[in-house]
């Protein structure tokens, strides 16, 4: 839902999940504090001290996020600045992290200028990532700041929660247990516990506190691929920083760095992190819609779950599948991705698919309700134009022809406030609303006023 | 009578808990394979003894210098392993492994009495290149049983410089 007005909401108390929310968040941040001491304490390692640093952007980040969202609750001129603040906090939070990295882990063996170079490689193809998952969800796309808080979050916090636990438990296994497959898969659940748990708080904060975002299984689907594409960011620009390290002096650097880069950002961009914390955003989505505690409990418990093995089985049983070091060898690399992640990602794909037509069936069923009613928010024959995408994007085109760029924009926002009276009359038919009837009747009001602004 | 609606929700529920189900499923098998490489109560106390890691002269096949903990790149070592400590009817082997986890040199498995000449185990540059890869390596001495290593009976972990 894109409108949650003041006007709308004037609650004086908010919901309880808030204080779920806050106790997360806090947890999260000692989590990070104590990580990063244990870390430069214990371990003192490069990935220690940038912990221990990098705890600046992870506190600009939860600032950021704190502003951001603090800022759907006031009035439209101090909402502006708000998100304005947090914006800058979270470019700064990001960068700062970019450039730790740069400094603190691989500047002394690769330099500044390869980690420059592995960054600006990713970011076409993350970018690129994220606007896909974004248009995925064709009826009611995510606003573009909390796509890319997702992805911030799946990039910075995420990265940083997981770093100590990794090392630690890494540290652990090599020094106890039996080179071989049971490492292997030591390392694997490892890596898929720790690195999904640290993924999926991140969504699990954004059900709880943009829960009028955050309307199904589409929008879960879409903000955990968002944050794994964060995280795989982050992750492809460590590997093909310390691979170009490992490898340069042999000569074969740049080839080393170049297939990381592909492997990550090109074969494995939607089959990785994207899909594996897709599951924890689906689990959390489902939820969302479920009437009673323990199912919504099960069904968060099982997209972890999900995500867990399906990351666990890539990490584990990856030496399953050789790849020869021949022409041949290309091939394998796909198919290997293919047989591996491909099983999880159509697992994934159909859950979206599943959730696309549930939701357009109920827009629809809510528009034609909507059309009944008569109150002039949405015409009889509206319907079919708003139950697709095509014919929306169709209505703006004849509308930019006819009488340009701002009634094109003023359609575009009067669909978009259709669509989220339509959301929110499903949602309270459905019981799933935790905001009184008024919010309806505000939407219902803004519809009305934006048609007779288009009118004029 | 009319039949109420269903909530297709709950279809989107139950597939969820029908992946759950393959999850929980993929997750057992990844416990059975660690149990199976790792299993409990092989824990006999052994210690084999590794007398250092040396900087390593591939010619003469001999050792030099102190015991280190840490090597240039440009640096052959070896483990040196003194097998006479372990009981005869053991079946051991020696492994190195680097940052990777790829084996980059092995001896064994065989029993003590026919590891005795081989007790320097150096570490191979891999093919193709010039000088050994950066990161941890460690090395192992493993006791086998049923044609598995089942236990570690001498480690140590050796940086290997960038």
């Amino acid at each position: 839902m894109a409108l949650a007005t003041r006007a709308a909401n004037p609650r004086q108390r908010r919901p309880p999940r808030y204080a779920i929310a806050i106790g997360i968040a806090v947890a999260l941040i000692l989590v990070l504090v104590a990580s990063s001491i244990l870390n430069y304490v214990y371990l003192d390692t490069v990935a220690g001290r940038t912990s221990l640093y990098g705890l600046l952007a992870v506190a600009l980040t939860a600032l950021g996020t704190f502003i951001g969202v603090r800022g759907f609750d006031r009035d439209p001129v101090q909402r502006r600045k708000d998100f304005i603040r947090a914006g800058v906090l979270l470019g700064l939070a990001a960068l700062l992290w970019l450039l730790l990295i740069d400094v603190f882990i691989f500047t002394g063996a690769a330099g500044p200028g390869v980690a420059a170079i592995c960054a600006l490689a990713c970011l076409p193809t993350t970018a690129f990532g994220l606007w896909v998952v974004r248009r995925i969800d064709r009826n009611e796309k995510e606003p573009w700041r909390l796509v890319l808080v997702a992805a911030a979050w799946g990039a910075v916090v995420a990265t940083s929660l997981v770093i100590w636990a990794e090392s630690l438990w890494q540290l652990i296994a090599i020094r106890t247990l039996v080179p071989g497959p049971g490492l292997d898969v030591s390392t694997a659940f490892s890596a898929g516990i720790l690195e999904e748990l640290a993924k999926g708080s991140a969504v699990v904060l954004l059900f709880l506190v943009m829960r009028n975002e955050f309307d199904d299984v589409v929008d879960g689907i879409v903000y955990g691929a968002a944050v794994g594409l964060g995280f795989n960011f982050m992750e492809s620009v460590a590997y093909m920083t310390n691979l170009y390290a490992i490898f340069q002096p042999e000569g074969v650097g740049s080839y080393a760095a170049g297939f990381q880069w592909y492997a990550r950002q090109v074969l494995g961009l939607f089959f990785g992190h994207a899909t594996y914390t897709a599951f924890v955003g689906a689990g959390i989505g489902i939820a969302r819609q479920l009437p009673d505690a323990r199912r919504k409990l099960i069904a968060i418990a099982a997209g972890f779950l999900v995500a867990i093995a399906a990351h666990f089985s890539w990490d584990a049983w990856l030496t399953l599948f050789p790849i020869e070091k021949t022409a041949i060898g290309i091939l394998e690399i796909h198919l290997r991705t293919l047989v591996m992640t491909g099983p999880f990602t159509a697992a994934v794909i159909a859950l979206l698919l599943l959730g696309l037509h549930i939701e357009s069936q109920a827009l629809g069923d809510q528009f034609r309700k909507e059309a009944a009613r008569g109150s002039g928010a949405i015409m009889p024959e509206e319907v079919s134009i708003l139950m697709s995408p095509w014919q929306r994007f169709q209505q703006r085109m004849r509308a930019l022809s006819r009488r340009g760029l701002r009634a094109y924009f003023l359609l575009a926002r009067l669909q978009t406030a259709q669509i989220d009276l339509a959301m929110e009359r499903w949602h309270r038919e459905r019981k799933e609303v935790d905001m009184p009837l008024e919010a309806e009747e505000e939407l219902r009001r803004k519809v009305v006023a934006l048609r007779q602004q288009l009118a004029a | 009578m009319v039949a109420a609606p269903v909530d297709q929700v709950r279809t989107l529920y139950r597939t969820l808990l029908v992946y759950t189900a393959i999850s929980i499923l993929i997750l057992v098998a990844g416990l059975v394979e660690f149990a199976y490489f790792e299993p409990a109560g092989q824990h006999t106390g052994l210690k084999a003894t590794i007398t250092g890691v040396f900087q390593y002269d591939p010619t003469h096949n001999t050792t030099t210098g102190p015991d280190r903990n840490s090597f240039a790149r440009t640096m052959l070592f070896a483990a040196v392993v003194d097998w006479s400590s372990l009981p005869k009817d053991l079946v051991v082997d020696a492994r190195w492994y680097d940052a990777f986890g790829n084996i980059v040199g092995s001896v064994g498995p065989a029993t003590p009495d026919q590891l005795t000449s081989q007790m320097i185990v150096p570490v191979k540059v891999p093919p193709g290149f010039q000088h050994n890869l950066p990161g941890h390596y460690v090395f192992v001495v493993e006791r086998y049983e049923g044609g598995v290593p089942v236990e570690v009976i001498g480690r140590r972990v050796v940086l290997v410089e960038r």
